[in-house]
């Protein structure tokens, strides 16, 4: 019995790391229509970027504020420059091929600046240690990580929910073009919200960096997953993104051990129904494009 | 023109080293698994971002048929059995995958392939028992062919060059029949404006189905070459990477034009290979090749080239 | 739509064409030339892994072949010697192009290195139909010993099967009779899970449970161990390597079973390149393995202390194995006096090369084509301000068996 409470908690943490990447890519694919396949690329860049940061000035804290600025601030100026300039018939593909081809230099420039080697990061000292819990010892570090989630979830829902910004946003999901009708700027909005998406998914990297490790490669394999998140939970609702991450979360701890052959199978297999069944997600918004 | 080429294809393997003959072959199979996704991308309109899918699922199945490994049934490495077994494998996937992702369109039916595909790679990755797991599935043989006392048997290099030649050109002659028939029009009919061919009266989901499955069919052989010629298949064949590649084929070789993936294939099989003795960024220059493209290029090389009307 | 072309060709378009066909015949074998050089020295392909999980496995292999060449002034046999690396990446198609490149574009006389098994097999039908001679530095998939051996595969390192056979025995023996069992999803996993099981079930011992985690990456360790907690085993027998032996020995620690259930391994998983990082997490661990940091010779202690000196870190035993892969290459020339023309009478000599290496006596058995080593049992513990493996015990010179009779 206890073991599956542990379960459940590794789960959670695996979710909140899920979440943080769902709520920004969910938040440019339900802004702006644009799948971002650089996404992963981008959590790894944060990751390593904050790795860099902890190892210079030995404060983790720091990283976790910087690593996101800087990602975000890349991200801001990509869809300022070249992004917006992707539109027309096939602007899905053309977005898609970009993404992609920006993936792969990131990537590429990744392992150029930090090298192939798997990197492991230690966790603050502040967070190391564990806590009794249940007859065994749980890392501090992971509930740590449960808590940072849900603060980001509670921060982004008040910003959404109840901010003037939050409101444009909400509005622009709905229909950007009305939107613009209104006198807002919707091109710095779209920059915006791209910026922030990609700061949250470095803000993931450096989180996630003392569970997952950082090596080339973990940007496709976390990128897959979040978009498996997007699409089950739905895409542009921060609801969406968090439910969705709680059931690839838990799906994916529980199957590594239970299910280890087809846990992964099941996971792609559901989000493949939900797109055939109900393409706008389990949680998403009704009458999406 | 044409001729030329065939004739300088045809004595390729006694005027080249066989590192280059190696590199020919490999420049071969790439360029029918292209020429697979141009019919379904550049010409019909559909983009896929799983067409891997087919690719190593006709590596597997033949390696499930003819490897002497012991997860393998071993059975026979004969092509007059394999190849129609890896044809009707691969048309039952698309026909299954068709009739599914073919009701979405857009975003939905690129995010669809993927899933699908991830489907089959976490299968070859996590069914060890079944798939050799990340190991792949080793001990795949040469092909053969024969009827009972006639025999050939493909299992040197330069043999195996002319077999995948020949089916090289098979696929090409084959779909620039099809690209030009009336079937074809029609598909390139749907590509610009699927409402007015429907309004003409084209039961458009019919034409479009075809196409996913001639198109993952081609895939499949050209993946069963792949793991014959390695001697094995892995689930690298199936990961998205593969799908990536195959679009960067299509895209910057030219959709829509059959000669622009092949030249695509030439390009993204070879510039690693001797850009690995300049540069150990090729894949930054990949990526960059890539994002000039569809920013400045979108007709490819060939587009290029050929400034259409 | 494109006008269809008149046939035949005009003169301008033949004369167009064959000048096309002449540039292209002329620049192929140019191009050729190029890449093809002068065959006085004696070329080694050395294909290791240089990203990844097994990455710091390839570097410290890399360095062992350099230093031992580097010894004997980087000549053997009367020929320089001549290194080309390459990064198999650890995949299969990869590195079978990177073989085909070394082999038959740079011309190598042998090549050596690879990591893991599961590149191992997909190399070797490669080098069997090519006929050219692979000296595995370190993947001890069991197969290239056994039903998928080849004359042109050599192994100076060991088979999976070598380490843990002998550890199911002193482990039933010494630490308990009952082992939960964790190892990754691929053939060098299920390998050596199966060699300990083979001995330890032979004297009734009980396997409460096996998990194989997600290769090459398990992601987060902690639902595995989650599992083991669950378990309460009083013993863990594991596999694991690089980059995942740091993750799962650390999540070890983490979740507080380091202090609780005695952690048995294969000798990989708290071996010298991965210690530092694993810590405390990783003290008192048990091991096995055919070689160890402080093995008392005297060519392991002038080894360990020139490898020091060379890299600034302890050795491992990938380093060993590179250094005795280095001594295996430079004997071989000595024994063919430099004439690496003929692959079968190079391979006539390999069963015969013995010399004293730093894990004790060296040679390679010829049946088996891998080498009949000791195996030493040894515990991590704290030795003069660091961690390294102690040895506890010799447990004598082990072979491999050849066939699947003994796991």
């Amino acid at each position: 019995m206890e073991t599956l409470v542990i379960q459940t908690l590794n789960g959670l943490v695996f979710s909140m790391l899920l979440f943080v990447m769902a709520a920004g890519l969910s938040l440019i694919f339900g802004q702006m229509d644009v799948i971002n396949l650089a996404h992963g690329a981008f959590y790894l860049l944060g990751g390593y970027i904050g790795f860099t940061m902890i190892r210079q000035y030995e404060n983790y804290w720091l990283a976790l504020i910087i690593a996101p600025v800087i990602v975000g601030t890349i991200g801001f100026i990509i869809e300022y420059a070249i992004l917006r300039r992707i539109y027309g018939r096939h602007h899905h593909l053309n977005q898609v091929l970009f993404t992609f081809g920006l993936a792969l230099v990131a990537a590429d420039l990744i392992r150029w600046n930090w090298g192939s080697y798997v990197i492991t990061v230690a966790a603050p000292p502040q967070l190391q240690g564990q806590v009794p819990f249940l007859g065994i010892q749980f890392p501090v570090y992971r509930l740590a990580v449960i808590t940072f989630g849900l603060t980001i979830g509670a921060i982004l829902w008040i910003g959404i929910e109840r901010t003037r910004i939050g409101m444009i946003l909400r509005a622009g999901v709905s229909d950007a073009k009305l939107l613009s009708g209104f006198g807002v700027n919707i091109q710095l909005v779209f920059s915006g919200v791209f910026a922030m998406g990609t700061a949250l998914a470095a803000l993931a990297g450096v989180i996630g960096a003392p569970i997952h490790s950082l090596y080339p490669g973990l940007d496709f394999e976390i990128l897959i997953l979040t978009l498996a998140v997007v699409v089950v939970g739905g895409l542009g609702t921060l609801k969406g993104a968090f439910l969705g991450s709680l059931l690839i979360g838990m799906a994916d701890t529980f199957g590594k051990t239970f299910l280890p052959e087809f846990a992964l199978f099941l996971i792609f297999a559901v989000m493949a129904s939900v797109l055939i069944l109900r393409p706008s997600g389990l949680w998403g918004l009704r009458g999406q494009r | 023109m044409l001729i030329l080429t065939l004739i300088l294809a045809l004595i390729f393997p006694f005027s080249v080293k066989t590192y280059i003959l190696s590199l020919g072959i490999e420049v071969l199979i790439f360029a029918i698994f292209a020429m697979s996704l141009d019919l379904l991308l550049g010409y019909t309109g559909l983009p896929s971002l799983g067409h891997a899918a087919f690719f190593g699922l006709g590596a597997y199945i033949l390696a499930y048929v003819s490897s002497n490994s012991e997860l393998a049934l071993g059975l026979t490495d004969n092509l007059l059995i394999t190849l129609p077994i890896v044809i009707l494998g691969t048309a039952l996937s698309a026909v299954i995958l068709g009739f599914l992702a073919l009701r979405t369109s857009g975003v939905f039916f690129l995010m669809i392939t993927l899933a699908f595909a991830q489907m089959l790679f976490s299968i070859a990755i996590r069914w060890s028992s079944v798939t050799g797991g990340s190991d792949g599935m080793t001990g795949v043989p040469r092909p053969t062919l024969g009827i009972g006392t006639w025999h050939l048997s493909f299992t040197d290099r330069a043999d195996f060059y002319y077999l995948v030649l020949a089916f090289f050109c098979i696929t090409w002659f084959l779909l620039r029949y099809i690209v030009r028939s009336p079937f074809g029009l029609a598909l390139r009919g749907i590509h610009a404006n699927e409402q007015r061919m429907r309004g003409l009266g084209y039961n458009t989901f019919r034409y479009k189905f075809a196409a996913f499955i001639v198109s993952g069919v081609i895939a499949g052989i050209a993946g069963m070459l792949l793991s014959q010629y390695f001697w094995h298949a892995v689930p690298h064949n199936l990961f998205w990477n593969m799908s990536g590649q195959a679009l960067i084929m299509v895209v910057v070789g030219g959709p829509g034009t059959l000669t622009g993936p092949v030249i695509g294939a030439t390009l993204m099989r070879l510039l690693p290979n001797f850009a690995s003795t300049y540069t150990e960024r090729s894949e930054t220059l990949m990526g960059l090749v890539l994002i000039l493209f569809v920013l400045l290029a979108p007709g490819g090389i060939f587009g290029i080239f050929h400034k259409k009307r | 739509m494109t006008k269809e072309k008149p046939a035949g060709f005009n003169r301008r378009e033949l004369l167009q064409a064959t000048a096309t066909v002449a540039a292209g015949y002329t620049a192929v074998p140019l191009l050729a030339a190029c890449s093809s050089s002068d065959a006085r020295p004696a070329k080694i392909g050395v294909l290791l892994p240089y990203s990844g999980i097994y990455a710091v496995l390839g570097e410290s292999i890399t360095e062992g072949i350099r230093m031992y060449l580097d010894e004997i002034g980087n000549q053997s046999g009367g020929r320089r010697i001549e290194i080309i690396t390459e990064d198999s990446q650890m995949m299969p198609d990869v590195a079978q192009q990177k073989a085909r490149k070394l082999v038959e574009q740079d011309e190598v006389d042998f090549v050596a290195g690879i990591v893991s098994t599961g590149v191992l097999y997909g190399l070797r039908d490669y080098f069997d139909s090519a006929k050219k001679l692979l000296i595995c530095a370190n993947a001890g998939g069991n197969k290239i010993s056994r039903e998928l051996r080849t004359p042109y595969i050599w192994r100076t390192s060991f088979s999976n099967w070598q380490p843990n056979w002998p550890l199911g025995d002193w482990a039933y023996k010494n630490v308990a009779q009952k082992v939960f069992m964790s190892a990754p999803d691929y053939g060098a996993g299920h390998n050596m899970v199966d060699a300990f099981a083979n001995s330890f079930q032979a004297l009734g011992g009980q396997i409460l449970g096996m998990q194989f985690t997600p290769f090459p990456t398990m992601g987060d360790p902690a639902p595995f161990i989650t599992e083991i907690q669950g378990l309460d085993p009083p013993m863990v027998f594991c596999f694991y390597s690089g980059a995942s032996a740091v993750a799962f020995v650390q999540s070890y620690g983490e979740f507080g079973l380091t202090d609780n259930i005695p952690l048995v391994c294969a000798g990989f998983t708290v071996e010298e390149d991965v210690l530092p990082a694993q810590g405390t997490a990783a003290l008192g661990a048990l091991s096995s393995l055919h070689w160890s940091l402080l093995i008392d010779n005297p060519i392991n202690k002038r080894f360990t202390s020139a490898y020091k000196n060379r890299t600034g870190k302890d050795a491992n035993v990938f380093a060993v194995q590179g250094y005795d892969t280095g001594r295996v290459i430079a004997e071989l020339l000595i024994a063919v006096q430099g004439d690496t023309s003929d692959v079968s009478r190079m391979i006539d000599y390999l069963a015969g090369i013995s010399f004293d290496s730093p894990r004790g006596p060296f040679n390679l058995d010829s049946q088996s084509q891998n080498p009949s080593q000791h195996i030493y049992v040894r515990r991590v513990d704290e030795v003069d301000g660091a961690l390294h493996n102690v040895v506890i015990e010799d447990l004598g010179a082990f072979t491999d068996p050849g066939d699947n009779s003994l796991g």
